[in-house]
């Protein structure tokens, strides 16, 4: 694809000795939303980690294969892990905000890798949370504690915190499975407006959410890749038996 | 076909296409009537097919209601999705097939108030009625076993029923030419002919339907050729 | 719903007498155990509130029979439980995040975290003896230097204890998230997971102190005491534990009457830091 952001070729994944990817190869769109769905365990969340190089904090967990980012191999071991994480952020399902003040939750990834001065700092935390659609919830409380708010103002707040540093991919890992119905709504309302600035690959297990929100959709079933193609055709008529049956609740 | 996990989904489905099967029969019933009526001339029997008119109305309300219900409380995707939405147009469809059966009865009607004659070539028309009411059990089979591979053949035949159709237009206004006593008749005979030519229509969009579930493909307005590689 | 049968309320009886059984030796044994405890708490006050009074505080210890306080002992007490708490803290929070955080299937980890079980149930005696061959001897005089080494080993084992099982309970999505920014690791142990365990740490710090606060046996191979006010750290220092012990099985009136004194204050100074730490650790 011309305009790949992230090329997955031929990517295997490893737990110790369970086989947990077989062969993947993907391309994500660039500026496009891409949705991972299938059944617990089918991997999607693995596939997720392997973008930022999150399993790599475990020793038991190794990755083979090549994921391009703008072309070049993240999973190259001169590629600096830290400045990957900062091209590449993730959201979490659980919203974890640091046990620190709004504003600082926000600084927090900025000081890692820039020198901003108070007024650019407090411009900058501005605009992450305007971002987020959290400014103006938060605006007169920016020195109160993160874990003050609720669970979707916490959610939106990682958001912000992951954008604040500007990166270029976006990794949402089913950040709406801990949240009410409106809560939802929003983020996926954002989700749709962050596509304009960022490539975002999103991991739901609600089929529905991945109908609503993303551009393309990849099904996948005990670490492999079965389907890949827009939203539209997955959703209307999907090439595989197997999708189909997933996407419509049959299991034969 | 495998089962949902939600039998209730499963049974909700199979319900409503058991209705549209349901209806489907009646308005079969309805035609087999009107073309009784018309090669007997009987305003008995075309009483009989007007009144079932009421019920194949009801049956499309009904049906349209139960369509919405699953629709919003399933969110029904790919080949449910499509199943659905065809029986939409299905039910569209045989609603209006009820409609020319009635309209069939209204014309013998018509016509034995008149007091027209046996001479009337009616019996030209059993050809294309019977073929048209085979048209419409064959899609109607098609939709109820989801198997596209009879319906290339009922978009094949639909040209016989049309060439039929002109062919009696043309005998028609020889007939009219012969003895124009006779024209306000032979009207209504061409309005139970264009009837029966539009039931072959119907029974042609049925079928185009039964394609767009089980293959997913729209080919309304396409040529065979295309037809024919869709289906494959 | 149908009425229960003859064998199923038979049934309900019995367990309703266990019930109520088991329910009365409970507040029997709980009523056995405060009792002892009250009282223990009632003779400490009434008999150190007796005994308290400015001079306590202000005087030093006296020759029997005259008159004097306690104010050199609690000097004592104060600046080695001090200086222990501050050499033993840094090493213990820092072994502790060592265990949490990088050694958690290393062997290394594994031994320390072995030995350091034992050193945490070793009897405090055990440990002044230790300081005793090692530092005493070693420069020929009992020194309040040596007081503090010996203390700071007690702390230290109570604090890395804490301080790893506190770092454990932070839940791991808070240190992927901080990663996932692009943190090193060093950064999100100190600035992410130790913020988060603060709280916890810090508990763990003052119970250390109150422990030390009250122990007796490795201070008098150590520290020995003093009978007059002393600020060196190389000489023998007085503490109050220590003092308490020698006042407390003396036959004098002036001397037993200090004894209480002190205990009253150790406990009072003890109950202190424990609601102190409770309060730290209070649901926020």
């Amino acid at each position: 694809m011309e305009n790949s952001k992230i090329s997955v070729r031929d990517l295997n994944f490893y737990y110790g000795k369970f086989h947990a990817l077989k062969n993947i190869n993907l391309e994500i769109e660039r500026n496009k939303v891409t949705a991972f769905i299938g059944p617990s365990g089918c991997g999607k969340s693995t596939l997720l980690r392997t973008f930022n190089r999150m399993f790599e904090l475990y020793p038991e967990q190794r990755a083979t294969g090549e994921i391009l980012l703008d072309g070049k191999n993240t999973l190259q071991a001169d590629q600096d892990v830290s400045l990957l994480r900062a091209k590449v952020g993730m959201v979490f399902q659980k919203p974890t905000p640091f046990p620190m003040s709004i504003y600082d939750n926000i600084a927090f990834g900025i000081k890692l890798f820039e020198n901003l001065s108070r007024s650019d700092m407090d411009d900058r935390v501005e605009w992450a949370l305007r971002q987020a659609a959290l400014w103006g919830e938060v605006k007169d409380k920016l020195a109160q504690s993160g874990s003050g708010l609720s669970g979707g103002q916490q959610q939106r707040l990682c958001i912000a915190r992951g954008i604040a540093i500007k990166p270029e991919v976006l990794l949402l890992d089913e950040p709406c499975s801990a949240l009410d119905p409106i809560s939802t709504a929003k983020i996926e309302e954002l989700i749709s407006e962050l596509k304009d600035s960022y490539t975002v690959v999103i991991v739901t297990h609600s089929m529905q959410q991945a109908a609503r929100c993303s551009d393309y959709t990849a099904y996948m079933y005990l670490g492999d890749l079965m389907e890949f193609g827009t939203t539209k055709d997955v959703f209307f008529k999907p090439q595989r038996r197997e999708t189909e049956d997933y996407i419509t609740g049959r299991f034969g | 076909m495998d089962k949902h996990i939600s039998t209730q989904f499963d049974s909700e489905l199979r319900g409503v296409s058991s209705r549209v099967l349901e209806m489907g029969g009646l308005v079969e019933a309805q035609i087999r009537l009107a073309i009784e009526a018309l090669a007997l001339m009987s305003a008995d029997i075309a009483l009989k097919v007007i009144a079932a008119e009421e019920t194949v109305n009801h049956f499309e309300v009904e049906i349209d209601r139960e369509l919405s219900s699953i629709i919003a409380r399933r969110q029904p995707t790919a080949r449910d999705l499509r199943l659905l939405m065809a029986i939409s147009r299905v039910t569209a469809n045989l609603e209006r097939v009820g409609d020319e059966a009635e309209r069939m009865a209204r014309m013998v009607q018509s016509i034995n108030k008149a007091g027209a004659t046996l001479r009337l070539p009616s019996g030209d028309l059993r050809i294309a009625s019977d073929l048209a009411a085979k048209q419409l059990r064959k899609a109607l089979n098609a939709f109820a076993r989801l198997d596209a591979t009879d319906c290339v053949s009922i978009l094949r035949e639909d040209d016989l029923i049309d060439q039929e159709f002109n062919g009696f237009v043309r005998r028609l206004i020889t007939y009219m030419m012969e003895d124009p006593r006779t024209i306000s008749a032979s009207l209504d005979l061409l309005f139970i002919a264009k009837a029966i030519e539009r039931i072959g229509d119907h029974a042609k969009n049925i079928a185009e339907s039964v394609i767009y579930i089980v293959k997913g493909a729209d080919v309304r307005h396409t040529s065979m050729a295309d037809i024919e590689t869709a289906v494959q | 719903m149908t009425l229960p049968t003859q064998s199923a309320l038979l049934k309900y009886k019995k367990r309703k007498w266990i019930n109520r059984l088991a329910l009365t030796l409970s507040l029997a044994a709980m009523v056995f155990g405060l009792v002892w405890l009250v009282w223990i708490l009632w003779e400490i006050v009434h008999l150190g509130l007796g005994g308290l009074s400015a001079t306590v505080f202000t005087q030093m210890t006296p020759a029997p029979n005259e008159d004097g306080g306690l104010a050199n002992a609690l000097y004592g007490s104060g600046l080695m439980v001090v200086l222990a708490t501050f050499v033993g803290t840094p090493v213990g929070i820092f072994a502790g995040i060592y265990l949490a955080e990088f050694g958690e299937k290393t062997w290394l980890g594994s031994v320390t975290r072995f030995v350091n079980d034992i050193l945490l149930s070793a009897p405090s005696i055990v440990i002044g003896l230790f300081i005793y061959s090692l530092v005493v001897v070693k420069l020929k005089n009992f020194s309040a230097f040596a007081g503090v080494l010996a203390l700071a080993l007690i702390v230290i084992p109570v604090v890395i204890r804490t301080t790893e099982n506190m770092l454990r309970l932070v839940p791991n999505a808070l240190r992927e998230a901080a990663y996932a920014l692009g943190t090193p690791q060093w950064k999100v142990v100190l600035t992410v997971t130790l913020r988060a365990a603060k709280s916890g740490v810090v508990t763990g710090v003052l119970l250390a102190v109150a422990r030390i606060s009250g122990e007796t046996a490795p201070l008098l191979f150590t520290a020995l005491s003093n009978q007059f006010w002393s600020s060196s750290l190389m000489q023998p220092m007085a503490s109050l534990p220590v003092t308490i012990f020698k006042f407390a099985m003396s036959p004098y009136q002036n001397w037993q009457q200090l004894a209480w004194a002190g205990v009253f204050v150790i406990t009072v100074f003890v109950l202190a830091l424990n609601i102190l730490a409770r309060w730290i650790t209070r649901a926020k």
